[in-house]
């Protein structure tokens, strides 16, 4: 049998491979791919190729952040993760496989088999992408380590989505079926802070003496005997990624390798409500992409309201308004409203305590969120064209120019990022609000704080053209619907399309942000703070001048786009 | 009215269909029927502005579907054989939000009376998620109507309706048809197609092969005189077996 999985997974790999290649018949797939390797060969080439080992205080670092990240990784698929997308059989699997002389165990090694695909393909993207970077241990030995670590990350989540079915299935909705992960998740949490608490002097000493000083001082809190526990499992994954000598190395890779033994046995085990589970959300799947709608799970009495449509207006906006509502009624939206409200609370019952720091501290956090929101949230918040397109039949059927549709369809993900930037942004001013910070004051902030309302939705509808405009120019090599590769085992990937796109923003930024600072600093002196209108007014007009022009462009492309020779797919 | 003249459409080397030429006239219904891979859906899907055809010239309702699409598109309604609705809206959500698309100004009015007409009444509150299949194609359908197209495409009207649907399917067709609409629909169903079309175009390796009322492609072939429509299909698109069933 497993000479089966293996003929079915190289084949269609190879078989997909191919036509991907094949699109490279179209100019445009040729230039994206010389752009690609353009950007791919400017990483690498930025590297030292120096067989210098990491240094050891560098090392640490590496490792901790590192903890931290997995740690906030494996919270994310207990307490937010999506229980099904572990589960993704396709529905020719569950016709060939569930029905097949198959035992549950055997799929289930089927499904870890499919998983190692993105696994090997993320392992050979970092490899490649650090290998002049020596740091001390060979690729090879490298590879290894990523692929332990991501696999072992890849397991976890299957095992925690298992888990959640399970639960699931015995009929916990929402937030009940989260809470023991939750409540695993907040402990882990409150030792954290309690180690930082039990540390605050130290801290504060270290603070006074410099920055290297406190990063060290933070660095000896999460060694310490309550930070230590609560992290150990997460520095046992990832250090053999940060040895510095193969003896180290050594050392290393036996426990996390036996945490990947752990993981592989408990996924076999973890079998609960598995099978049916499975083919449910398989079947689902295939209605979803014959253009049928998948079951939603959200029950009526919790669905958030909704705004109405007016019978007459402008036709597009009817577009803008189903994506809306779609985003309102999608079961995440109640949690981000909840975590919203409760950091608004927190915000303002900070900014009231004597001591400034902790409120300071969620303001710069919440705000810099905000911020990183610009090129991370035009990757999560996809229900524009790049959800539709898998409707192309039915979105070519309709009374509306190419460029009214792409507006629509890129102008409602914009405002939903949006709302969500604008929502940060007034907790950091909340929690700014009573503490008497001097840089910027709160006049400065205030007005930072319009600017930002002002600007931001020009700023996230160009990022939001320019990821719409990939899926309209590339639709065979974009990742369509609601979804994307998700998992760390597939952080090589986003990250590189993170930053490939935070590098495109920036040059379509580029004209309106100059335009704009410019005008400021000739105008600050006559006309002080006010100066900031006119800058924002250039910035806006020209910004504006450059969605115009990449939407007519766009709607141009949608309008020739012809869904019979156009591979459109999740 | 669907006018089209000279229609080509080309998939590389594959050519799906080919010099196609024919009219539908208002309160008329025109079956579209051929075998599988004769180029029915592809040709729908060019007349709906879906496809962008690789020659020739479509008119609905007198507008240049090439030069004017939008317009074109106001006054026509293509029902595709498998509903495509969206996952969170409700049922009187999708016939709102196509009032407004189409600029229906009664849409409010027009809503209820086709929720009752199709029998969604009870559903106006569901997601389609917790629709049957039959009841998504109804919507689907709700959907196409509500802003009075004058022309009507369906692909594959009748797939997934129980009986009591498919009688009132029917007469759906029938009555937007008598009331000015030209109706193109394509079928396999054989008895659906001689019960409520006008006219048939019978298509074979993307080419007509006939056209016209079934006594106009009888007439032109006299060995098909008082043969039931199985055998002239089977015979026009050259399985000689069929005279024989």
């Amino acid at each position: 049998m497993n000479g089966a999985y293996g003929y079915l997974v190289t084949r269609s790999l190879r078989n997909r491979l191919t036509r991907q290649i094949a699109r490279l018949r179209s100019p445009r797939y040729v230039l994206a791919l010389l752009l690609g390797l353009a950007y791919l060969a400017l990483i690498v080439g930025q590297q030292h190729s120096a067989p210098a080992p990491l240094p050891a205080n560098t090392s640490r670092w590496a490792e901790l952040l590192l903890a931290v990240g997995v740690m906030l990784a494996v919270t994310w698929a207990w307490v937010i993760g999506s229980e099904r997308r572990a589960l993704a059989f396709g529905p020719a699997e569950v016709t060939f496989l569930f029905a097949g002389p198959v035992t549950r165990r055997e799929l289930i090694r089927f499904k870890l088999l499919v998983n190692q695909t993105v696994v090997l393909f993320n392992v050979a993207l970092w490899t490649f992408l650090l290998s002049r970077e020596r740091l001390g241990v060979s690729a090879w030995i490298r590879a290894l380590s990523l692929w332990t670590l991501l696999t072992t990350l890849s397991l976890h989540r299957l095992g925690a989505s298992f888990v959640r079915t399970s639960l699931l299935a015995h009929g916990r909705y929402g937030a009940r079926r989260r809470m023991a992960s939750l409540a695993i998740a907040i402990g882990v949490l409150l030792m954290l802070v309690w180690a930082v608490a039990d540390a605050l002097p130290e801290l504060r000493t270290a603070w006074n003496a410099g920055l290297r000083a406190w990063l060290g001082a933070l660095g000896d809190v999460s060694e310490g005997r309550i930070a230590g526990v609560a992290l150990a499992p997460f520095r046992l994954a990832v250090r053999p990624l940060v040895a510095r000598t193969g003896d180290e190395w050594l050392r290393a890779i036996v426990p996390a390798g036996l945490l990947l033994a752990a993981h592989f046995i408990w996924v076999l085990r973890a079998d609960t409500a598995f099978e049916e589970s499975a083919a449910e959300f398989a079947f689902a799947r295939a209605r979803a992409r014959a253009g049928r709608p998948q079951p939603v799970t959200v029950p009526s009495r919790l669905r958030l309201p909704t705004p109405r449509l007016a019978p007459t207006g402008r036709p597009a906006t009817a577009i803008a308004w189903k994506n809306t509502v779609a985003a309102l009624r999608s079961p995440r939206t109640r949690l981000v409203l909840t975590v919203y409200a409760a950091g608004a609370v927190i915000a303002g019952w900070l900014a009231t305590i004597e001591d400034p720091a902790p409120a300071e501290a969620l303001g710069w956090l919440v705000t810099m969120w905000s911020g990183f929101l610009l090129v991370a949230g035009p990757q999560w918040i996809r229900n524009d064209l790049r959800g539709d397109l898998l409707k192309l039949d039915l979105l070519r059927s309709y009374p509306l120019r190419g460029a009214s549709l792409v507006a629509a369809e890129t102008a409602s993900s914009a405002l939903i990022l949006t709302a969500l930037q604008v929502g940060l942004l007034l907790i950091g001013w909340l929690a700014f609000l009573v503490n008497p910070i001097d840089v910027p004051g709160l006049a400065g902030r205030t007005t930072l704080l319009v600017v930002a309302l002002l600007l931001l939705p020009a700023v996230n509808g160009l990022g939001m053209l320019l990821h719409n405009g990939a899926a309209l120019l590339l639709p065979a090599w974009t990742h369509l619907g609601s979804g994307r590769p998700g998992g760390v085992e597939a952080l090589g990937q986003n990250m590189l399309v993170l930053i490939g796109f935070a590098a495109l923003l920036a040059m379509v930024l580029l004209p309106p942000a100059a335009a704009g600072t410019g005008i400021y600093f000739l105008l600050e002196r006559p006309l002080g703070y006010y100066g900031v209108v006119p800058a924002v007014v250039a910035a806006l007009a020209l910004a504006g001048a450059e969605a115009l022009v990449m939407v007519r462009w766009l709607g141009r492309v949608f309008e020739r786009l012809d869904p019979s020779v156009t591979p459109v797919q999740a | 009215m669907i006018e089209v003249d000279g229609l080509e459409k080309a998939y590389g080397d594959l050519t799906a269909v080919q010099g196609l030429s024919f009219q539908v006239r208002p309160r008329e219904v025109v079956g579209l029927v051929g075998p599988n891979g004769a180029g029915k859906t592809t040709t729908l899907r060019c007349l709906a502005g879906i496809t962008v055809p690789t020659a020739g010239r479509i008119r609905i309702a007198g507008h240049d579907l090439a030069a004017e699409p939008v317009a074109a598109k106001q006054v026509l309604a293509f029902i595709p054989d498998e509903p495509h609705l969206f996952e969170y809206l409700t049922v009187e959500e999708h016939l709102r939000f196509v009032g407004r698309l189409y600029g229906v100004a009664d849409a409010l009015v027009r809503i209820p009376r086709m929720l009752q007409e199709l029998e969604l009444d009870g559903k106006r509150a569901a997601l389609p998620g917790e629709l049957s299949r039959g009841m998504r194609q109804k919507l689907a359908i709700a959907c196409g109507l509500l802003h009075d197209p004058a022309v009507l495409l369906f692909d594959e009207p009748l797939t997934g309706l129980d009986p009591v649907s498919i009688r009132r399917m029917k007469a759906t067709i029938v009555a937007r048809a008598s009331e000015g609409a030209a109706v193109l629909l394509s079928s396999h169903l054989l008895h659906l197609v001689e019960e409520i079309c006008t006219r048939l175009l019978v298509l074979q390796r993307g080419q007509a092969v006939a056209f016209g009322t079934m006594a106009e492609i009888v007439a032109a072939r006299p060995t098909l005189a008082g043969r039931p429509l199985e055998d002239v299909f089977l015979e026009l698109i050259g399985q000689e077996g069929g005279g024989d069933r």
